[in-house]
């Protein structure tokens, strides 16, 4: 039989630290387990052994020289004890005190420079005309729409807008090369695709 | 048993905490220190002599202890300097452990029997001496709650209070202490046979 789950409360025992109910249950035990009489009966001598080791004292002179290193501690002055928190206190008023200096006579920050007032014009939007005279503008996007209802191909047909480029309020030294954006919608809302290429019809 | 109140009525404190040596050191009177120190000194190196397992280092906690009791005297209470300073001395027993370290590895136990025979075997002092390697085998938790427990003779509630653990976990490591001892010197006997 294995008396592991009994060792704790054999320990226990041994030191009087069970209460008279739970006591009596191990001493029930130890009357039928002779190994755990026998730990009981080791943990007992072993802590009355230690018991009395404890129990001797120690010479005295031990205790005196204990006394005599603190009283000797005390004696000492308390300079360094006292200093450091005077030096730190110290230390931290005069760096307060020279934060709250600059703080104090900090010019006020200088006035924002006067900016040139911009003035954005809106680009004029041009419009064009496509095949079938409807004005289509850069901004919106129309859809054509005809009598009766649209038929497949129809409605997969892309719209193209035509759109000019705003005028240039400098035009460029270089020979004009007006450059066409085509805007191609398709079924999906989110796809949009922008053709650019030249007047020659050369891609870029 | 012996309970905190009654140690602290066998070192002279009063439970109302009208100790008259308490309060002329507290004003600053050395001597009067010096008696508190002399109450005291058998519970703080006594105990510390056990934790530490040597006299010097026991020493210098003790040092230590009453340099802390004599800074903290202000705001200490008479009635519960005992505690106070089992606690205090633990502590500073376990802030020495940890900065040095033993210096007697536990494999150096079976060194004992280096030049005994079977009869010296149940000579006192070796038993003494195996008694009290046996301590340093546990761990400190374990070596505290076995200290103040079967040596200082505290209650497993006093102890709990000193080690800021519940009773549970108290008799845990005081049952587990007594077990580990016992198996330290069951192994040490067999190799001496």
């Amino acid at each position: 039989m294995s008396c592991a789950i009994w060792e704790e409360r054999v320990a226990l025992l041994a030191g009087g630290d069970l209460e008279t109910g739970e006591a009596a249950g191990v001493e029930r035990h130890l009357n039928q387990c002779a190994a755990c009489t026998a730990l009981a009966a080791d943990l007992r001598r072993e802590l009355d052994g230690l018991r009395q080791v404890h129990a001797e004292p120690l010479a005295a002179e031990h205790y005196a020289a204990v006394r005599g290193r603190v009283l000797a501690e005390l004696a000492k002055p308390q300079r360094r004890r006292l200093v450091w928190p005077w030096a730190w206190a110290a230390a931290l008023a005069i760096a307060a005190a020279v934060v709250l200096v600059v703080v104090m006579t900090k010019p006020n920050a200088p006035p924002a420079p006067d900016l040139p007032q911009l003035v954005a014009v809106a680009p004029t939007v041009q419009r064009s005309r496509d095949r079938q005279g409807a004005v289509i503008s850069t901004h919106v996007r129309r859809r054509r729409v005809r009598a009766g209802a649209p038929s497949v191909k129809e409605q997969r047909r892309l719209e193209v807008a035509e759109v000019l480029p705003p005028p240039q309020p400098a035009p460029p030294a270089v020979e004009a090369s007006p450059v066409r954006m085509v805007q191609l919608a398709t079924d999906d809302p989110n796809v949009v695709i922008y053709w650019l290429f030249e007047e020659k019809g050369e891609e870029r | 048993m012996k309970t905190l109140a009654l140690a602290a009525a066998e070192l002279g404190d009063e439970p109302e905490g009208r100790d008259a040596t308490f309060e002329a050191a507290r004003a600053g009177d050395r001597a009067a220190f010096d008696l508190l120190m002399r109450r005291h000194e058998r519970l703080v190196l006594g105990t510390a002599y056990r934790l530490a397992g040597n006299l010097e280092d026991a020493q210098d906690a003790s040092q230590e202890v009453f340099l802390r009791l004599y800074r903290n005297l202000a705001k200490l209470d008479a009635a519960n300097l005992a505690a106070w300073l089992y606690r205090v001395t633990v502590n500073v027993c376990h802030d020495a452990r940890r900065r040095r370290p033993s210096t007697v590895p536990v494999d150096d136990a079976p060194e004992l029997t280096a030049a005994g025979d079977p009869q010296q075997s149940a000579d006192q002092a070796e038993q003494r001496a195996l008694l009290l390697r046996s301590l340093r085998m546990l761990s400190e938790k374990e070596r505290a709650a076995l200290v103040l427990r079967d040596l200082e003779g505290l209650s497993t509630a006093e102890v709990a209070g000193v080690l800021g653990s519940s009773m549970g976990t108290v008799r845990s490591q005081i049952s587990k202490a007594r077990l580990k001892m016992r198996d330290f010197v069951e192994r040490y006997s067999r190799r001496r046979l």
